[in-house]
């Protein structure tokens, strides 16, 4: 299993556009981007809709239950932060709730081999600091 | 079709020493590709014009410095003080194949008759990816404290995606890895020229990141690479036989910064810019008789065949096996080696060996009886544009 206890995480630095989702995820919960006029979920937030360019978006909450869209094992120790943790799987998750959303995140508590498209994960929260909580993900519990 | 079909040629092209460290600065390598090519062309270096390149480094945490790490148009304006100089661009978002598209269009509009166009890149001492601080601003804010940190992990997650979805094996890369590295043994200015490669040896690399193990990865080297752009009837009176640009196109679909992992972006990319490429020439994918398409990352190549139109959609690894993509196969591909043989140069090198077939100067990796030849030079992903060079101007 990945060993993050020695990774030094870089720190999001929210912006106008992403503090909503940085101080939802501090109280536990995934809040994306959704369009007022369409009903589009987008991750990451931008300033129109990516689906009709209504500029009318507010934050909604989301459940946690996803699957992994996407992933990579990384081997490579370039990144110093990151490299007491490799082989660690780096995924790419779509939200039940939010098709077409993206989010990326770990795959905690599991074997880096656990990753597979597909496979379902639901969120967990990881905190960074007093500021800032980070979304992460484990499989679910069938 | 377009109306200006066959009406610029690529003529001469050159080439620096590839080096995998900075022996010597970057507007050194820049300036000798440029003169190469010149003289490729017979030309005199007063007779250049027209100036474009993209001088981007894609590496991160690395100061950019004119002339050490990028060489911008200002930069080879003041090596070459052209005493007749009348256009000049440095393309920021299209990458390489921004910078000669636009030089067709100058030569076209008539602002100059012989433009250069040359790619040169760096490669920065310590780690390519450098990234040092420790917070994530910006785009990076959703990716970077996952550890996402440069963009071969990016494309490894479309990469998979690919290859779960298709129920099929990252092990069918060997052959492109494998003949690619063959044709790269005809090509004496590529950086692993003289180096071959097993499939032994692709099966025992080491993993970088899966599904990318390291001969899925260009090297990253430090050279220079240039080409000599004029009208059909200019390229007609000089040393080279013309290879004439029937058609280009460029991605029209892009998704928004930040956004990782979306194979659908790659292929929309891809299709947007090969349909405006096959409506201007009037060629289709099975016109194509050697194709060259960009493999910074070898699954880069799936999403070209297939969002090109040579194969259909999860189909690509399976259409490069069986010698398709040797020289003598019935699609070779990356004749030159692609950015796997030549070291990480980007699209231009694609560009100069799609003239080079289409004119028949390939040499020993010359493919017989060329006459369509395509290129997509760069990545759907990043900017990616396409190209298609003939023989017969017709």
């Amino acid at each position: 299993m990945s060993d993050w206890s020695a990774v030094t995480r870089p720190i999001p630095v929210p912006n106008e556009w992403t503090k909503p989702f940085w101080d939802a995820a501090k109280r536990g919960v995934v809040e994306l981007q959704r369009c007022q006029s369409c009903g589009h979920f987008q991750h990451p937030p931008y300033a129109t809709c990516t689906q009709c360019v209504s500029t009318d978006l507010k934050f909604e909450p989301v459940r946690g239950a996803g699957t992994i869209y996407a992933y990579t094992i990384m081997y490579h120790t370039g990144d110093k932060r990151f490299a007491s943790a490799v082989p660690y799987a780096s995924i790419i998750v779509e939200l039940d709730d939010a098709p077409g959303a993206l989010m990326a995140g770990n795959l905690l508590d599991a074997e880096y081999t656990e990753a597979k498209v597909g496979r379902r994960v639901e969120v967990v929260f990881e905190k960074l600091n007093d500021d800032i909580t980070l979304p992460q993900f484990r499989l679910a519990l069938e | 079709m377009w109306e200006n079909r066959c009406k610029i040629a690529v003529s001469g092209v050159g080439y620096s020493k590839v080096t995998r460290s900075a022996e010597i600065p970057l507007a050194a390598h820049a300036l000798t590709a440029v003169k190469e090519a010149v003289a490729d062309s017979g030309l005199q270096m007063s007779d250049i014009d027209g100036l474009a390149t993209y001088p981007e480094l894609p590496a991160t945490g690395h100061a950019e410095v004119d002339g050490i790490s990028i060489v911008s148009v200002n930069c080879m304006m003041a090596m070459l003080k052209l005493p007749n100089l009348t256009w000049h661009i440095q393309v920021g978002s299209v990458n390489i194949g921004g910078a000669v598209q636009q030089a067709v269009n100058a030569l076209l509009a008539g602002v100059c008759k012989y433009a250069v166009v040359w790619r040169a890149m760096h490669n920065p001492r310590g780690t390519y990816q450098n990234l040092p601080s420790g917070n994530a601003a910006g785009a990076t804010q959703f990716t970077a404290p996952y550890g996402f940190g440069g963009p071969g992990q990016g494309m490894a997650v479309a990469y998979t995606r690919w290859l779960e979805r298709n129920g099929q094996s990252r092990d069918k890369m060997a052959t492109l890895a494998v003949t690619q590295r063959k044709h790269t043994q005809h090509n004496p200015h590529a950086y692993f020229y003289g180096t071959p490669l097993s499939r032994e040896d692709y099966f025992a690399s080491r993993m970088v990141a899966y599904p990318f193990c390291l001969f899925d990865c260009d090297i990253p080297v430090q050279g220079a690479v240039a080409i000599v752009l004029t009208t059909a009837d200019r390229a007609r009176d000089l040393k080279p036989t013309p290879a004439y640009l029937a058609g280009y196109g460029e991605r029209l679909k892009f998704e928004v910064a930040g956004r990782i992992g979306s194979l659908a972006d790659y292929m929309e990319g891809g299709a947007s810019s090969a349909k405006l490429t096959w409506e201007r020439s009037g060629f289709g994918p099975k016109d194509v008789d050697v194709a060259q398409i960009y493999d910074g990352f070898s699954a880069s190549v799936i999403y070209g065949l297939e969002s090109y139109g040579f194969c259909r959609e999860g189909e690509a690894l399976d259409f490069i096996q069986d010698g398709r993509i040797e020289l003598d196969g019935e699609l070779p591909l990356n004749t030159f080696g692609g950015s796997l043989g030549t070291g990480r140069i980007h699209g231009l090198w694609h560009i100069i060996e799609g003239a080079l077939q289409a004119s028949g100067r390939a040499g020993s990796r010359q493919v017989k009886d060329v006459n369509v030849s395509f290129v997509g030079a760069s990545a759907p992903i990043v900017t990616g544009t396409t190209f298609i060079f003939v023989k017969e101007p017709y």
